[in-house]
């Protein structure tokens, strides 16, 4: 079981990542942008973040490049992004360990990716867990 | 007809002559004709000079030769003695002789007895001295001499004249042959000794007239030598001296091959110059046509009524060079100008070389410079350049053709084409950035209807609240992804003419009810408070509803996108006497003053890096304005940064809808109700 911060200025996205990760074991945190990940990141201290590309005042460029000043490399980083250009994202972020996934996703898709990252970690869903 | 013929020939041998002289263009056997007769000529007048000359030299000789025998007769008859029995007298006679052949070429002198066996008593010869001279020149003597033949020790013959004069008795009496001497012309028989000179026929070495007329005969060989050499390199001269004249004159166009004109390297070294002049002159040939052919087009372009061509190449948006050979900016148009920042007359005094500019003249310098090859040609290029304030981000971008031109291929002419692409390439950019938004526009709410909808059919949540979330999710996400290919659509049908507006009465207060209840979603998210006020009463207007309803959705869903959580919007209307307006205010971010005309053009948002955060395509507040201009109305917005904004809707009132509230409105109206 991890403990997974998640970034998105869509609410809709926090929700139901939210859920699918909660069911799987994980526990979850959530902020609406950049800069209130960073403060998270401040109280508490998390196994992974999933974060969005273009979110308001501090997009997930900026997140990555801020906890990797500040962290290193430890904690993984696995960037959503809708973004046309994703090649170019992900050879980008690649310096700084960030992983791109693209949008639209499907969460089951998207939570076997994240326990991959655990090595198997939290697979077992708890029925009835749903935040 | 034989006399005409005959006329004919001299005129045409005339002719002939004449073009021989001035060294023009002859038939072959004319010329050959000529410097034969004059060889021939020439040799025969020397010839005869030469031998009238050894005629007369020959007479002359003769008479001298005679006269000097008889002056050594007298001397000889002078000497005092007892004659060839004494010793004493042969001494003398003999000193005498030699003197002779010591003055006077002479093969042999001698006194020789006047009778059988005549004996030689005294002989400039020693050997000959006491022998006999043979019976065979022992005759009598015409006048003049004898002309003998003797044969020399080598075995050649030698002709010479043997001259004989008779002495008086020996010994005479001492001072009997004082005084000048007698003539002895013709000798006289039965003297008793005579005197003998074996003398040459001609003088030894040529005279001085032989000499003048070898002398004249040579100087003449020279000369007609000389007018051939004359004639071969006069044919070369001619075509040099043309292009001279009218290179002064310039009077017509030179076309002369001046190619025909070189002479093969082969002959000499001299040549070499000769040949590097004919090239000389055949740049300066070609530089001089060139020269002519632009002040043609000068010409033309003064004569084109009143520079008409120039007006037209004027009118060119694209700025437009001409480099001459000399590497001049011959001509600019004025966009080229423009562009560059030169005049036209200081561009006309540059050359490449030294040229000076900045921003885009000197990254234009450059680019000439760099296609300018060794050889003097210029190579095509096509390069885009950067200028402007880069500090200020200024920049503009110009496409730059350069194009050699091809009459020229040997000479270094070109024109170059400048055209501001900067437009274009914002265009493109502007696409560009509009497909990625919409892809990620499009992406962002089927990402949500992807997962829920999963949710919903993984089976994993059973929980009626998570299950009526799911389906609200998915409806509201549908509905947003409806709005946004309805946007696009709206462009696309602006964009080629063919959006068609279906008038009717609308009433504004469902519109703006139904308008609001779309984004009550969105607002509640944010916690936004959306405040709808109407006056008491609202007449409907005409107007084309499924897209004022766009523009609603549009101006609705940016108020609640750039307002913080927590803030409000308040949608209202006011009705004039021949407007309506439809005001839609919030206390977001604002937009600065400066951008309020960009945020209406298509794909164009604000530079607010809060706006650049939030998703978004660019074409809604575009297509919200042309849907409002295609109703005879417009868009106002009034904000600024950081306090929120007020977009105002002026549609014209249903009954007064011809009266325009903006520029095209009755025009638009007419043709939208039309349709």
């Amino acid at each position: 079981m991890a403990k997974i911060l998640i970034v998105d200025d869509d609410a809709h996205i926090v929700r139901v990542l939210s859920m699918w990760l909660g069911r799987h074991g994980h526990e979850v945190v959530t902020a609406g942008n950049g800069g209130a990940a960073l403060a998270t990141l401040e109280r508490e201290k998390v196994d992974m973040i999933i974060s969005d590309m273009n979110m308001p005042f501090l997009d997930g460029v900026g997140l990555a490049k801020a906890v990797r000043a500040k962290s290193g490399p430890t904690i993984p980083i696995l960037m959503l992004t809708a973004r046309c250009d994703q090649q170019r994202l992900g050879e980008q972020l690649a310096m700084y360990g960030v992983r791109v996934y693209p949008k639209p996703f499907l969460p089951s898709q998207l939570v076997v990716e994240i326990n991959s990252a655990f090595g198997g970690l939290g697979v077992a869903a708890k029925e009835g867990s749903v935040p | 007809m034989e006399r005409e013929s005959g006329a004919h020939s001299v005129q045409n041998w005339w002719k002939s002559f004449r073009g021989f002289l001035s060294a023009e263009e002859v038939p072959r056997w004319f010329g050959l004709s000529v410097v034969l007769i004059y060889l021939v000529g020439m040799g025969s007048i020397a010839q005869f000079g030469i031998a009238q000359a050894r005629r007369e030299m020959a007479i002359r000789f003769q008479g001298d030769s005679q006269f000097a025998v008889t002056l050594l007769a007298d001397r000889l008859e002078a000497i005092e003695g007892e004659g060839p029995t004494d010793q004493k007298w042969l001494s003398a006679c003999q000193r005498a002789l030699r003197e002779f052949a010591a003055n006077v070429p002479s093969q042999s002198v001698r006194v020789v007895e006047g009778r059988p066996p005549w004996r030689i008593i005294a002989s400039i010869n020693p050997t000959e001295t006491g022998t006999t001279i043979g019976a065979r020149i022992a005759g009598a003597l015409q006048p003049g001499g004898l002309e003998i033949a003797t044969i020399s020790s080598n075995g050649s013959e030698q002709r010479h004249r043997l001259l004989r004069a008779p002495l008086s008795p020996i010994p005479r009496r001492a001072g009997a042959g004082g005084g000048h001497p007698t003539p002895r012309a013709t000798p006289e028989p039965g003297a008793e000794h005579y005197l003998e000179a074996i003398l040459p026929l001609e003088p030894a070495e040529p005279t001085s007239l032989a000499n003048q007329a070898r002398l004249l005969a040579i100087v003449l060989a020279v000369l007609g030598a000389l007018f051939v050499v004359y004639r071969c390199l006069r044919e070369q001269l001619r075509g040099v001296s043309k292009i001279a004249s009218r290179l002064e004159t310039r009077r017509d166009r030179i076309e002369v091959d001046l190619a025909s004109l070189r002479i093969s390297d082969s002959l000499d070294g001299a040549t070499a110059g000769w040949n590097e002049l004919v090239a000389l002159t055949e740049r300066l040939q070609a530089s001089v046509q060139r020269t002519e052919a632009n002040e043609e087009l000068s010409s033309v372009l003064q004569r084109s009524g009143g520079g008409a061509l120039s007006e037209a190449l004027n009118a060119i948006p694209d700025g437009l060079i001409y480099i001459s050979d000399e590497v001049r900016f011959e001509y600019l148009n004025s966009a080229a100008c423009r562009l560059l920042g030169w005049s036209a007359s200081d561009a006309k005094k540059m050359t490449l070389t030294d040229a000076q500019a900045n921003g885009l003249g000197l990254k234009l310098l450059e680019l000439i410079r760099g296609a300018a090859l060794p050889e003097g040609v210029f190579e095509a290029r096509t390069e885009v350049l950067e200028a402007g304030d880069v500090q200020a981000q200024d920049l503009s971008t110009y496409r730059v053709w350069l194009i050699p031109l091809q009459r020229a291929r040997h000479h270094g002419e070109c024109v170059v084409v400048i055209r501001d692409v900067s437009q274009q390439i914002r265009a493109d950019h502007a696409r560009e950035e509009f497909i990625a938004q919409v892809t990620h526009e499009l992406r962002t709410p089927l990402t949500n209807i992807r997962a829920y909808t999963e949710t919903l059919s993984s089976g994993m949540f059973e929980d009626p609240k998570v299950i009526t979330e799911c389906y609200n999710v998915i409806t509201k996400e549908t509905r947003r992804l409806s709005r946004l290919v309805e946007d696009i659509l709206s462009v696309s049908q602006l964009e080629v003419g063919s959006i068609e507006l279906h008038v009717d009465g609308v009433d504004l207060k469902t519109l703006l009810s139904d308008g609001i209840r779309d984004v009550r979603g969105l607002a509640d998210d944010k916690n936004i408070d959306v405040q709808l006020v109407l006056p008491a009463k609202l007449e409907p207007v005409r107007a084309d509803r499924d897209k004022l309803a766009v523009v609603v959705n549009n101006l609705l869903g940016n108020a609640i996108k750039y307002t913080p959580p927590n803030g409000n919007v308040t949608v209202g209307c006011q009705v004039a006497a021949d407007v309506v307006v439809l005001t839609f205010k919030d206390n977001g971010i604002g937009i600065d003053p400066a951008e309020h005309v960009k945020v209406f053009e298509k794909f164009q948002r604000g530079s607010n890096p809060e706006v650049q955060g939030e998703s978004g395509t660019g074409i809604g507040l575009y297509t919200a304005r042309e849907i409002v201009r295609r109703h005879g109305g417009d868009i106002e917005v009034l904000s600024e940064k950081g306090n929120g904004s007020t977009f105002m809707v002026r549609l014209p009132h249903r009954e007064s809808r011809a009266a325009a509230v903006s520029p095209h409105a009755r025009e638009r109206w007419d043709a939208g109700t039309a349709a």
